[in-house]
């Protein structure tokens, strides 16, 4: 058996930091995807529940559609297949295709956590006097979301990983920037790992950030 | 806890700022420019090196074209298997990448003149007693980068084939033994070898399978533009750039000549 590492770990230190610009790009092709996922996702749960057939047929749809396809094929199709009608370019593209195909995850998770709140709680608002629309802002939704927060880090951990599939649409994020540097120097497996170390970083911040979150937002739970 | 929710959303807010500041950088352009592509990941031809610049024998042959025309270069990297289709997209003007001339991708782009020749070639591991296609059977596994020209002579020698994204995972392959022969450019495997740790475990055999001719890739219906680069390439050939070009990145060796 040859434990002889095939790979020159102490490349890994020094070149740790070129990969600065490209985890920069990483983190803002997950923010601004998991914001459009955000919106998106209301929307989506919203629409799910409305009691308007098409609205919560079209909901249904786009969930069906967007969890039923992989992300990739999503990329390939907004980046590829558009171009006929728009040429977008490959930035916007990931964040465009991160964000709707958050959009559909997200919008369950935001449905789920709408349902789990007793059925009680809207008939007591509407009995105040509070229109639909209104009970489901000021009481149902923050409740909501409160629920939602532990599932919701969860989904923005699986992007910030989904990001990486941006590399394949020439967007020099951490992923591509690792194999390119790979390439050029020949050290492919030592690009790679200080790319996994840069992942490990974000997510351990991101995992923080939600327990934070969570910790603070229950403050005004009494139960 | 509106309030709470409030300030959610501003740091929210504040956090996708720099995002949208960098996508308005990326597209910055000047008015004249002429954008090439290619993959990035073919050195000596075009890579990235740590300062995140592209360079390489590509890359200094597109910067001369841009500044005999009068206009100011885009290098432009993209996935090697995707690189046509972005062609055809107008995402940039040409493909400047190393790419082959053949009959199937002239169906759906124009190439220039060629302006490199070069030749697939075997790499294969120094005691794997493969000393040339001819010790290949149905039983070997060779390995090669998805969308090359080489996956049909890969057939042609009745191989099994394993397709990668780029010659760096190849040759790593080849080093962990997963693949038996690696086929690529003569060219590109001569530089993998003298750069890849362990590199020297690795060697070339045979004579290159057949010449490839390179050029450079248009859209079909860009003749104005494969007219002026073809006239600028000529004037580079003339002059000795190109032969100056080639030289330096390979040895003293040109390449840009049959």
């Amino acid at each position: 058996m040859n434990i002889n590492l095939p790979w020159d770990l102490s490349v890994v230190p020094e070149k740790f930091f070129l990969f600065r610009d490209a985890a920069l790009l990483t983190l803002e092709i997950t923010t601004l995807g998991i914001l459009t996922g955000l919106v998106l996702g209301l929307i989506v749960a919203l629409g799910k529940l409305s009691q308007h057939q098409f609205t919560s047929k079209l909901a249904s749809a786009y969930i069906f559609v967007i969890r039923g396809t992989p992300l990739l094929l999503q990329l390939f199709i907004i980046y590829y297949g558009l171009t006929s009608i728009v040429t977008i370019p490959p930035f916007p593209s990931a964040i465009i295709a991160l964000g709707v195909h958050n959009g559909a995850y997200i919008g369950e998770i935001f449905r789920g956590a709408i349902q789990s709140i007793h059925y009680g709680q809207m008939e007591a608002a509407r009995s105040l006097g509070m229109t639909h629309r209104k009970a489901m802002r000021r009481i149902i939704l923050p409740q909501a979301f409160k629920r939602a927060v532990p599932p919701l880090g969860n989904q923005f951990i699986i992007a910030l990983k989904d990001s990486s599939l941006a590399s394949t649409i020439a967007v020099p994020e951490l992923l591509l920037r690792g194999r390119q540097m790979g390439s050029s120097t020949f050290m492919y497996m030592e690009m790679l790992i200080i790319v996994a170390l840069w992942y490990l970083i974000m997510t351990s911040l991101l995992t923080y950030g939600v327990h934070r979150l969570e910790q603070r937002l229950k403050v005004s739970d009494h139960d | 806890m509106k309030k709470r929710l409030q300030i959610t959303m501003i740091v929210l807010l504040v956090l996708s700022v720099p995002g949208f500041l960098f996508a308005g950088g990326q597209q910055e352009e000047g008015a004249e420019t002429i954008s090439f592509a290619g993959s990035g990941g073919y050195p000596p031809f075009n890579f990235i090196t740590e300062d995140n610049e592209v360079e390489g024998f590509d890359v200094d042959v597109a910067a001369e074209i841009a500044e005999r025309m009068g206009l100011e270069l885009e290098y432009k990297t993209t996935a090697w298997d995707g690189i046509i289709e972005g062609l055809r997209a107008g995402r940039y003007d040409g493909i400047l990448g190393s790419m082959a001339i053949t009959e199937e991708r002239e169906k759906v782009v124009d190439f220039s003149d060629p302006y490199y020749y070069s030749g697939p070639q075997l790499i294969v591991k120094k005691d794997g007693g493969i000393n040339g296609p001819e010790d290949l059977d149905s039983d070997s596994v060779i390995g090669l980068v998805t969308g090359t020209t080489f996956e049909k002579d890969a057939e042609q020698l009745g191989v099994q084939v394993k397709l990668y994204e780029d010659d760096n995972q190849t040759l790593l392959e080849l080093l962990n033994g997963r693949v038996d022969a690696v086929l690529t450019d003569r060219i590109v495997g001569l530089n993998a070898i003298s750069q890849l740790k362990d590199g020297d475990q690795l060697t070339l055999v045979g004579s290159t399978l057949r010449t490839e001719t390179m050029g450079i890739a248009f859209q079909d219906d860009d003749d104005e533009l494969r007219e002026q680069v073809n006239a600028v390439l000529q004037e580079m050939r003339d002059d000795g750039t190109l032969r100056q070009i080639s030289e330096k990145w390979f040895d003293g060796e040109d390449i840009t000549v049959e």
